[in-house]
């Protein structure tokens, strides 16, 4: 449950409204309960709270939720070059910051793969993409953040 | 391999997910150029950075409560459901089903997850041991019975304390003996009860200090391993059982106590 608690957290971006859809997915987790058809029960879990966050964010939230398009966020980011020493420097509340900036698709598979420590096959099971996407997806959800956190860096010099 | 391609495959060999001669062929390019090599150190630096635990968000206790107590609510209303919509019979099986369900997910998704850091490793691993020697060794049992009235004697004058002692065989678990171990530096009673053909092994002692009578769930070595505090003993159950089965027996123990 920390898992499921952890992924709302950080897609909802709030303890209370988090608590609020781990126990909604708990509960429709329960009622589909006979559709799980074996496999990772994290994952199948993980899928549940990930979308009943964004039905709660899409309900909630005046914010329309980011619609993900490939063409925008696809193609070469900024051609900067990365630097270890950068990502070393970047303290909590910098990091931290950069990942609540990144569109929900891209913090999501960080926080699944980096913070939570899920397979490529758990990811694509939980976020429901085909198993090929999810290491793209992460190339480029980690250069964003990554570069993100550089920017950052260079700024406080 | 060009760079291109190199910047996406580097995330898997990051994450060891990718088919060895990939993975061979991006670590080849990585040690080539200078570039793909500084991205590369600075993605792993980021995901080391990444796994500290200060990033993870660990759910409040009372969410846990809070679940556990609205779980069982949604259960009733289901079987209510079914009980209008289609014939008692249905109704039986529900009341039979839902349960199983309910336990099913809080020991699949709550317990091990939530508490698994919580259980004593070390003592985890000595019941664990002392389960697999009893189970290699021709000792599995000093006194062979299935009678608690003769297991539960048998243990005076040779512990400090008198673990209770049941038969659960009604439950399909029938006692089958005991015998004297020793774990965490002082002897203690074992207590051996089978179920089909996998043995289970109950270790008693005394608790000191703060005793929890929260239970606690664990697999070890492929073995599952449960802890609960029965009649002020400090109890370790140990098998091969599937984890929900073990919950059934541990339930059994903690109902006795």
């Amino acid at each position: 449950m920390d898992a499921a608690y952890n992924l709302a957290r950080w897609l909802v971006r709030d303890d209370h409204d988090a608590q609020d859809v781990v126990q909604e997915a708990y509960l429709r987790a329960f009622r589909f309960a006979a559709g799980f058809r074996g496999g990772d029960p994290r994952a199948w879990i993980l899928a549940i709270v990930r979308n009943t966050a964004f039905t709660w964010l899409k309900r909630n939230r005046s914010e329309s939720p980011t619609e993900f398009d490939e063409k925008i966020h696809g193609g070469s980011t900024e051609e900067i070059g990365l630097e270890a020493d950068a990502v070393r420097n970047a303290d909590g509340a910098m990091i931290r910051a950069a990942l609540d900036e990144l569109t929900d698709e891209f913090r999501e598979v960080i926080v699944m793969r980096d913070i939570e420590g899920l397979s490529y096959k758990e990811i694509a099971d939980a976020a429901d993409v085909p198993i090929g996407t999810v290491m793209s997806r992460l190339a480029r959800a980690r250069g964003k953040l990554a570069r993100s956190l550089q920017g950052r860096i260079g700024k406080e010099r | 391999m060009n760079c291109d391609d190199a910047r996406v495959l580097m995330h898997g060999h990051l994450d060891g997910e990718l088919e060895l001669a990939d993975d061979l062929e991006v670590q080849r390019h990585i040690e080539d150029c200078p570039r793909c090599m500084r991205e590369y150190a600075a993605l792993r630096a980021m995901h080391s950075r990444l796994k500290d635990e200060a990033f993870r968000f660990e759910a409040p206790a009372t969410l846990k409560e809070k679940i556990r107590r609205s779980l069982p609510a949604a259960a009733m209303s289901r079987s209510n459901g079914y009980q209008a919509r289609r014939g008692a019979w249905v109704q039986r099986t529900a009341r039979f089903a839902v349960p199983m369900a309910i336990g099913a997910m809080l020991a699949l998704i709550i317990a091990p997850r939530a508490m698994a850091p919580a259980i004593n490793q070390q003592l985890a691993n000595q019941v664990v041991a002392s389960h697999v020697r009893s189970l290699m060794a021709t000792h599995l049992m000093d006194v062979a019975s299935t009678d608690q009235h003769t297991v539960k004697p048998w243990f005076n004058g040779k512990l400090d304390f008198s673990p209770p002692v049941n038969d659960f065989v009604k439950d399909g678990f029938p006692l089958v003996g005991g015998r004297l171990d020793y774990i965490e530096g002082r002897p203690v009673a074992a207590l051996v009860y089978q179920h089909g053909k996998h043995v289970i092994n109950v270790f008693m002692w005394p608790t000191t200090g703060a005793a929890t009578s929260a239970e606690r769930i664990e697999t070890e070595h492929g073995y599952n391993v449960e802890q609960l505090t029965v009649a002020g003993m400090n109890c370790w159950v140990v098998s091969d059982l599937n984890q929900m089965e073990l919950d059934k027996f541990a339930n059994l123990i903690r109902a006795k106590g």
